[in-house]
């Protein structure tokens, strides 16, 4: 079962997790109560993984309990809700190799949240931070070989039977192609590598020119 | 079972990584661009002073030896002779050779020593003229170890910056901006001018026509190209350092295709403009028309 709760305000479907660092928020996201338990908001025009899943992507991809390794972590944004989703009893090892950015991730979510562990490291490198295997390898870090990237480290850490959640952004990959062609192509990639990929979802209007590409190895 | 993964051990594991992390954070925010902003601005306090101190002991010893400061252009090269010579008599061929000099400027240099038109010069003197001398070599090798520090931070920090504009200029461009932080959010337009921020008020002020080049005019692609090119020029460059600056900013890693777009881009740009454009007859404003170099000359004789 997901963790995830969705509901409908004023016309708009929207997305709430679990507070796991009780009272304290990551960005400005709303603080709300839900029968006696805080839950955050979850916004899809900054998360494309909330963008993803009120797209048609299944909310169980993640569940309490799981372990995700997340590949980009950027200030913490999604990351931050990854944790609330898996609960004390998941984790998430984060990963994001500009200083500059991941310090926001460190403060506001590493320090704060028990289930998280973060590295300031290159993603080309799993070795650095392969300390658990893990259900999820969640990518986001925006390369023109990002897929590569994000095979390398389900090779490295996932389990067998274990999901690849990967965001593509055509643009980074290639600025002329048209973004369907950019989004076959990558799923091809991952096929040829003996993944089998359930759903593309592009991520519009939330984002202009991302998918999400989920996929499983087999058991 | 492998003991990986277990939850006392994922503990340990994350108080070890929380501090990993934090230590390269802490690293990362010693701002390293910011001492090779100091360093940039050093090299070039090095150079002028360098230039001061060099011609003034070379002029110095030039009333004892006139004809040497003739036959050797490099001042520095001048004060090591001075500094291992002492006076007009000490110039040993031995010592001339040792300095890398070839078999017949040293016969000339010893031929002219010993017609020298140059006056004698005091114990007291020569002291003070070896003095300058040794300052001279002492700055230009501290000058050296400048210029190796700034490629190497370049290297380090800004390295697509540096693969458009080299080390140097691309240094001097981020001291401009104040950082590489700063260098990243600014526009194209701005990178294209900065360092001829006089020449843009006073087009501004009086309605003559802004700059082309600030900075940039000391890039090989725009101050050897034709007159004509050169905005054209500086203005492709400009493009490639903003997008450089921002990449060695926010990612940090090295695109071998900025450089390469860059010269496809010049290239098109001589092939294009290759003939200048038909001359315009002379307009009224003209003579306040001054663009960044022309201006730097100017300021020297209105001073
Ligand atoms: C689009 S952002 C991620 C946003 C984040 N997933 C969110 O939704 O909140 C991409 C991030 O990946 C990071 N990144 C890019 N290449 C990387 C690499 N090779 N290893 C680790 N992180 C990388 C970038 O520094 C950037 O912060």
């Amino acid at each position: 079962m997901s963790r995830v709760v969705r509901e409908e305000r004023h016309g708009r479907r929207f997305l709430l997790t679990p507070n796991l660092a009780r009272g304290t928020r990551v960005y400005n996201e709303e603080l709300v109560l839900r029968g006696g338990v805080e839950y955050r908001t979850w916004d899809p025009f900054r998360s494309k993984l909330a963008a993803a899943m009120l797209k048609g992507l299944p909310e169980d991809v993640i569940r309490e309990g799981d372990r995700v390794l997340y590949l980009g972590t950027s200030t913490g944004t999604t990351p931050s809700h990854v944790s609330d989703i898996v609960g004390e009893t998941g984790l998430v090892i984060g990963v994001e190799f500009s200083a500059r950015v991941a310090r926001e991730f460190v403060e506001n979510v590493a320090r704060k949240r028990n289930n998280v562990i973060p590295y300031v490291e290159d993603a080309r490198d799993p070795s650095k931070y392969n300390v658990a295997k893990v259900d999820v390898v969640y990518c986001d870090i925006a390369q023109p070989d990002q897929t590569e990237i994000a095979l390398e480290n389900c090779r490295a850490m996932l389990k067998p039977g274990g999901t690849l959640l990967l965001v593509v952004k055509a643009r980074s990959i290639d600025v002329l192609k048209d973004p369907r062609v950019v989004f076959g192509e990558e799923v091809k990639k991952l096929e040829r590598a003996g993944l089998a990929v359930t759903s593309v979802i592009e991520l519009s209007p939330f984002e202009k020119d991302h998918a999400l590409v989920a996929a499983k190895l087999a058991a | 079972m492998s003991s990986e993964g277990t939850q006392g051990n994922l503990d340990e594991v994350r108080r070890r990584s929380l501090q990993a992390a934090e230590e390269a954070i802490r690293a990362a925010s010693s701002r390293p661009d910011l001492h090779l902003v100091q360093a940039i601005q050093a090299l070039d306090d090095a150079d002028k002073f360098l230039n001061i101190t060099a011609t003034r002991a070379a002029e110095w010893y030039g009333l004892h030896f006139p004809e040497l400061t003739q036959m050797v252009q490099d001042n520095v090269a001048l004060c090591r002779i001075v500094l291992s010579a002492g006076k007009r008599e000490g110039l040993t061929p031995e010592l001339l050779q040792g300095r890398g000099f070839t078999e017949k400027k040293v016969e000339a240099i010893l031929t002219a020593r010993d017609r020298s038109k140059g006056g004698d010069i005091s114990d007291e003197d020569l002291a003070r003229v070896r003095a300058l001398a040794s300052l001279a070599v002492e700055i230009s090798g501290n000058r050296d170890k400048l210029n190796e520090y700034v490629e190497g931070a370049m290297k380090r920090i800004a390295p697509n910056v540096r693969e458009v504009a080299g080390a140097t200029i691309g240094a001097r461009l981020m001291a401009k901006a104040g950082g590489l932080d700063r260098l990243a959010m600014l526009p194209a337009s701005t990178i294209q001018i900065l360092g001829a921020e006089k020449a843009l008020f006073r087009a501004l002020r009086t309605g003559a026509r802004p700059p082309k080049h600030g900075i940039l005019f000391q890039h090989e692609a725009v101050h050897a190209a034709p007159k004509w090119q050169r905005g054209k020029i500086a203005r492709t460059i400009a493009n490639k350092i903003a997008i450089a600056a921002r990449v060695d900013y926010y990612r940090g890693t090295e695109e071998a295709s900025i450089r390469s777009g860059l010269d496809k881009r010049l290239e098109s740009i001589r092939e294009k403009y290759k003939e200048p454009p038909p001359r315009q007859p002379e307009r009224r404003e003209r003579p306040q028309r001054r663009d960044g170099d022309r201006d730097r000359r100017q300021k020297h004789r209105r001073r």
